[in-house]
């Protein structure tokens, strides 16, 4: 069985940012991706990453609006940390070789990010994802580390206590096998399909989650889902927030620049508060009337030509791709789609679970940095710096734990499980259609607005999904590049996330950040300035609370 | 009709049959060839555009002065000329730092209003396909002729194939059928003849020259045609290398552009040049002579 | 709307050969080639395999070729792939497959890219800081950087048609980006791991590859771009260098190209095999009448004093 000090599962910014983290730590490290790394999810991210370079700025006030951003639920502590490392962590990755854009004198510059008290992005033309993504990757290659392109990973293998590894499933052989680490990293990324529209690659299924929810470990803050403001009409395909740091405006049907009514802030431009504040006014606006079959508008063409080619050339592209729009001449119609979930594995801020040899990063995790809603910027930056942390944290566990033999039954009762979808009857149901179903559910209970009883209502049709998702039949298990086996289970880690988003979101009794409840319309700090956390019971997930973590930032 | 005409180093060098032969064609179609004599080669693509810019700069200047289309014969000529005058034209710093640091010595400046063209383009968007129809005296009929364009008369195709000049895609087949001939397609018409990597990768080169060859003969070709010296240099200088590397016989003659309109023109082969040669043309004038017969 | 998806199956197992296989899709129009196989493989058969992952065209994982023409299928609906309600999904042509639309990417892509060192190594002068670089050389970074890796260059390239063994403009593209990197410290070694056996120098120059690229990168430029940088390194094969050297003398003092002299100067004058190869081709076609004199013995053209006196401003220029 292979055998590796350090196995990271995930070929995103984070997980290549901690199996790079580890080997440099000087142990040896397999990095095992479903897809091949380059092709993440994380090469869609158009935005940047914050970090207070700038020697008017300080790591303080970007912690201040890091925690005003998730309304006060963040821990502070870690949030501290996060915007401490902020600082050397882009160092680092300019010196990997990423080609920030510069300032006037050649230095990193920063542009001016929703929600950010003042420039405090770092950016990369508007592909910070991309190339940030295509640099750790030509790292990976750099320091020989072994990668596994194409294993999906299946289930945690958990013996005494410990993680000792993985099961996976190789695509190209189309065998489970199991694959031994004295530390293994879920950098999985995130549950975009869960929604019927989201900004998400096809991949991101929630799979970090079930595989740790199905092992007991727990998982916090699931009701926080971040929903994109911008997003391409019908497509959930992001216009970066970039767009608005460079000065286009938001519009509505009529042609008014609505966000000044929402707006808090009277020093920057109403487009530029943080994404929650801009998601709710936008979707207040196709509420009461206001939008054009379900979107707003962004405008553009009071901008410099050439300014959108140098700053936004990916944005021109998208737009002109999917709706055949040029932005320096056409209004774009947007509207807000499913984005990134804000709570995920419960993590301290070394990226560690509670389980020993078990560690997470990126959007699989969910460290308290960001509370109950994202600072635009901070998505990437908590993938750099949690990435980082977690393979440094790996590495060491790895030099002090003893080599933990995972037993063997545990790979032949996963190969006995998926051999057993083979000889099933079978129902009326697919994969896609009971995806499908999900995603409706989700969409009409899970969205901007949520409210109690279809919250409830969702929760037991999300039990019925997983009812009937054990009767689908898988006619051919394995064999050569035959996908059915991960798609199969890709579902069923996306019904498990759903249902615990749904539980967490239910039980939060009160509105807060990405967490809108119409029947519980108030901040409710007196008994919700709380982490919801999620485990595994029989009955399905058992939802608790945990204290928030205050420093020196008290709630207002 | 008149035209500031740019042979080309080939047209006089590796392919003499070329020159003579597009100024008997232009003559014979009242169009008028003013060469230019006091100019440099084009730089094919090989020469750095540092140096090849303010040389062709300078016969742009010329040409500018004539008042002028400037014309060429060859696919490359044309290309490294049109790609040098979209850089001159669209930055206005750049030309002018060319204009004082190379031109004005000489007492030239050039402003970006020049037209470049090769033949093939003009007989089409100028002198009209029609009228050359009429002055067809021989058909070319049952000749099947592959059409080869050479890379640098359709790419980059934002330059050599702009909006509202989409017919150059498709311009060499409407001429030969123009002339009375058939087309015979092949997937490699507008691919590269292997010419520029000769002296790099002989083999690619003798590979890109034996599969073009052979397609157009296996599809019923018996002949082909490019308005590209360099292509000529390769499809026709080293078809027998071609032959040897792809151990099979291929002889499949290569026209030059002005030599089949020529021919339909009602010109002999010798007048043409065929005889010139390395790739032997008789077949195609036996053709020829027994449809003429 | 309602259209037939055919598909193209192949497994190793089953003989080289493989066949299309019809789905019927009712979908949107509007929806993506890759949306119409999603839904295929959710709902009608869970067998098939094909890549494809952010549905925006930035990981470059979908390329196909559909309705005969070689494109990602996230980025083309459905509307303008059909063809009388009929979509065809089948391989690209110069890369293998392992299964049905499933490449053989390791062999035919990363391994190319690998073979670059697509990566930068830097001299860590000050590594609590970043590099002083102006916007300008970033933003041409960027925008190579830009490349998803779809290989549709690779895929037109001439030279790729004739041995796919060439490197290709993919992973040269990847190169530049290391090559024109101020912050790398290997510039040379790299031009002559470049010019190595199937190397940069094995591109032809057709631009195919720039006309491909749906990024706009014109991997073509960028290949002349390090040509010329190694051609100045005095890296590069040398038959090649002679190559450059002899067209750009050649055109200083005539002010046009001496044919007969360059081949004699490309293969090196001291080379004598590599003459006597040119010898055949030379009798042949001066017994044809074609004469290729050298320039000197016959047209004296006007104005080479002044491209002479270009190329000489030129190279103090440097």
């Amino acid at each position: 069985m292979p055998y590796h000090d350090v196995i990271v599962i995930g070929g995103g910014l984070a997980g290549m940012r901690a199996a790079i983290a580890a080997k440099a730590a000087g142990v040896d490290v397999g990095l095992v991706s479903k897809i091949h790394p380059l092709r993440s999810q994380s090469s869609g991210s158009h935005s940047g990453i914050n970090a207070a370079i700038k020697s008017d700025d300080s790591w303080q006030s970007h912690a201040e609006d890091t925690i005003k951003a998730g309304a006060y639920l963040a821990d502070q502590d870690v949030v501290e940390a996060m915007c401490q490392d902020a600082l050397r962590d882009v160092v680092l990755l300019e010196h990997m070789g990423v080609p920030f854009s510069r300032d006037g004198d050649g230095l990193i510059d920063v542009m001016p990010f929703g929600g950010s008290s003042q420039p405090r992005t770092c950016y990369v033309g508007d592909s910070a994802g991309h190339i940030v993504l295509q640099v750790l990757y030509e790292n990976i290659v750099r320091m020989g580390i072994a990668t596994y392109d194409e294993w999906t990973a299946t289930s945690l293998m958990i013996a005494d206590g410990a993680c000792c590894g993985v099961t996976a499933y190789d695509l190209a052989s189309g065998k489970l096998e199991a694959l031994s680490a004295r530390s293994t990293v879920l950098a999985t990324g995130g549950i975009g399909r869960l929604f019927a529209t989201s900004t998400s690659a096809l991949f991101a299924t929630a799979d970090g989650v079930g595989m740790a929810y199905r092992a007991g470990v727990p998982l916090m803050d699931m009701e926080m889902v971040q929903f994109h403001p911008t997003t391409l009409k019908g497509k959930g395909l992001v216009v970066s927030e970039a767009a608005r740091g460079e000065g286009a405006y938001l519009v509505n049907a009529a042609g008014d620049r609505f966000m000044s009514n929402y707006s808090t802030d009277g020093d920057r431009a109403p487009e530029l508060e943080a994404r929650e504040l801009c998601t709710q006014a936008i979707d207040t606006e196709i509420q009461e009337g206001r939008g054009d079959d379900g979107c707003v508008f962004l405008d553009f063409r009071h901008l410099d030509n050439d300014r959108i080619d140098d700053r936004l050339p990916e944005t021109r592209f998208l737009v002109k791709t999917y709706l055949g729009l040029d932005i320096t001449k056409d209004l774009v119609p947007v509207q807000p789609a499913a984005h990134r979930p804000v709570g995920g594995i419960q993590v301290d801020a070394q990226g560690a679970t509670g389980v020993a040899g078990l560690y997470a990063a990126g959007e699989a995790a969910c460290s308290g940095a960001h509370g109950a809603g994202r600072l635009a910027g901070n998505s990437m930056l908590d993938s750099i710096v949690f990435g980082r942390r977690a393979g440094e944290a790996a590495a060491s566990n790895s030099r002090a734990a003893g080599k933990t033999e995972a037993p063997a039954n545990l790979l032949a009762e996963q190969v006995e499980q998926a051999q057993g979808l083979s000889t099933r009857d079978g129902s009326s149901d697919s994969i896609g259609s009971l995806r499908r179903q999900l995603n409706q559910t989700l969409q009409s209970s899970m969205g901007v607005r949520r409210d109690g009883a279809s919250l409830e209502q969702a929760v037991s049709a999300i039990q019925d999904l997983k009812e009937r998702y054990q009767h689908i039949a898988v006619p051919t298990i394995g064999g050569p590049y035959n996908p059915s086996l991960p798609a199969y289970l890709e579902l069923g880690n996306m019904l498990d996330a759903a249902h615990i988003m749904l539980t967490c979101a239910a039980a939060r009794q009160e509105s807060r950040g990405a967490h809108q409840r119409g029947d519980k319309p108030d901040r409710d700090d007196a008994d919700w300035l709380q982490h919801t956390v999620a485990v595994s019971i029989p009955e399905g997930p058992q939802v608790s609370t945990k204290p928030v973590t205050i420093t020196q930032w008290q709630p207002s | 009709m008149a035209y500031a005409f740019f042979p080309g180093c080939v047209s006089k060098g590796g392919c003499p049959e070329l020159y003579p032969a597009a100024k008997i064609v232009a003559d014979k179609l009242n169009i008028e060839l003013v060469e230019l004599r006091d100019v440099g080669c084009s730089g094919a693509g090989v020469l750095s555009q540092e140096v090849s810019d303010p040389v062709n700069a300078r016969t742009l200047a010329k040409v500018e002065k004539m008042g002028m289309t400037m014309m060429t014969i060859c696919s490359t000529c044309q290309g490294t000329f049109t790609q040098a005058n979209h850089r001159l034209q669209s930055d206005p710093e750049y030309r002018d730092r060319i204009n004082q640091e190379y031109l004005a010595s000489e007492g030239l400046r050039y402003d970006g209003t020049v037209d470049i063209k090769h033949f093939l383009w003009i007989l089409d968007e100028e002198y009209g396909l029609d009228n050359l129809k009429d002055l067809v005296v021989h058909p070319l009929e049952g000749l099947k002729v592959a059409p080869f364009y050479g890379c640098y008369l359709r790419r980059p195709p934002e330059l050599m194939v702009p909006k509202g000049f989409e017919g150059r895609k498709t311009v060499l087949e409407k001429t030969i059928e123009t002339l009375g001939g058939e087309v015979v397609n092949t997937s490699g018409k507008g691919k590269c003849c292997g010419f520029p990597i000769l002296s790099s990768s002989e083999d690619n080169s003798l590979a890109m020259c034996g599969d073009h060859t052979l397609e157009a003969k296996d599809k019923g070709a018996n002949c082909m045609v490019t308005p590209c010296p360099l292509c000529h240099l390769e499809l026709d200088g080293k078809q027998e290398d071609a032959a040897r590397h792809k151990k099979q016989d291929i002889d499949l003659p290569i026209l030059h552009l002005p030599q089949m309109v020529g021919l339909a023109l009602g010109f002999s082969p010798r007048d043409m040049g065929l005889h010139k040669h390395l790739v032997s043309t008789e077949e195609i004038v036996n053709i020829l002579e027994g449809v003429r017969a | 709307m309602e259209i037939t998806l055919k598909f193209y199956r192949f497994s190793p197992g089953n003989g080289s050969k493989g066949d299309f296989q019809e789905y019927p899709v009712e979908i949107d129009e509007s929806a993506t080639v890759l949306d119409a196989l999603m839904q295929v493989k959710e709902d009608q058969d869970s067998t098939i395999a094909f890549r494809g992952s952010c549905r925006t065209g930035f990981c470059g994982d979908c390329t196909m070729r559909i309705s005969r023409r070689n494109r990602m299928a996230c980025s083309t609906t459905v509307g303008a792939a059909q063809n009388e309600g009929t979509i065809t999904v089948e391989p690209v042509r110069l890369i293998t497959t392992t299964k049905d639309m499933m490449y053989d990417l390791d062999t035919w892509v990363y391994d190319k890219y690998k073979a670059v060192e697509p990566w930068i190594e830097t001299d860590q002068k000050s590594p609590d800081k970043e590099h002083v670089v102006s916007n300008k050389v970033v933003q041409d970074l960027r925008k190579v950087m830009s490349c998803t890796m779809c290989w549709l260059c690779d895929e037109g390239c001439s030279t790729m048609v004739v041995d796919r063994k060439f490197v290709g403009p993919l992973a040269l593209t990847k190169a530049y980006r290391s090559v024109f990197d101020p912050r790398d410290n290997r510039t040379e070694a790299r031009l002559k791991n470049l010019s190595e056996k199937n190397g940069m120098w094995d591109c032809c120059h057709c631009y195919e590859a720039s006309e491909h690229c749906p990024k706009g990168i014109d991997p073509t430029e960028r290949i002349f771009a390090l040509r010329n940088k190694a051609i100045k390194a005095n890296a590069g094969i040398p038959t090649v260098r002679n190559h450059y050297r002899s067209f750009a003398k050649s055109v200083k003092s005539h002010g046009w190209l001496d044919e007969a002299r360059l081949a004699i100067e490309t293969e090196g004058l001291t080379n004598i095999k590599g003459q006597l190869k040119q010898v055949p081709l030379a009798i042949k076609a001066f017994r044809k009448g074609k004469r290729p004199l050298p320039y000197f013995l016959h047209e004296k053209r006007e104005g080479r004093d002044r491209i002479k006196r270009i190329f000489e401003k030129w190279e103090e220029n440097e």
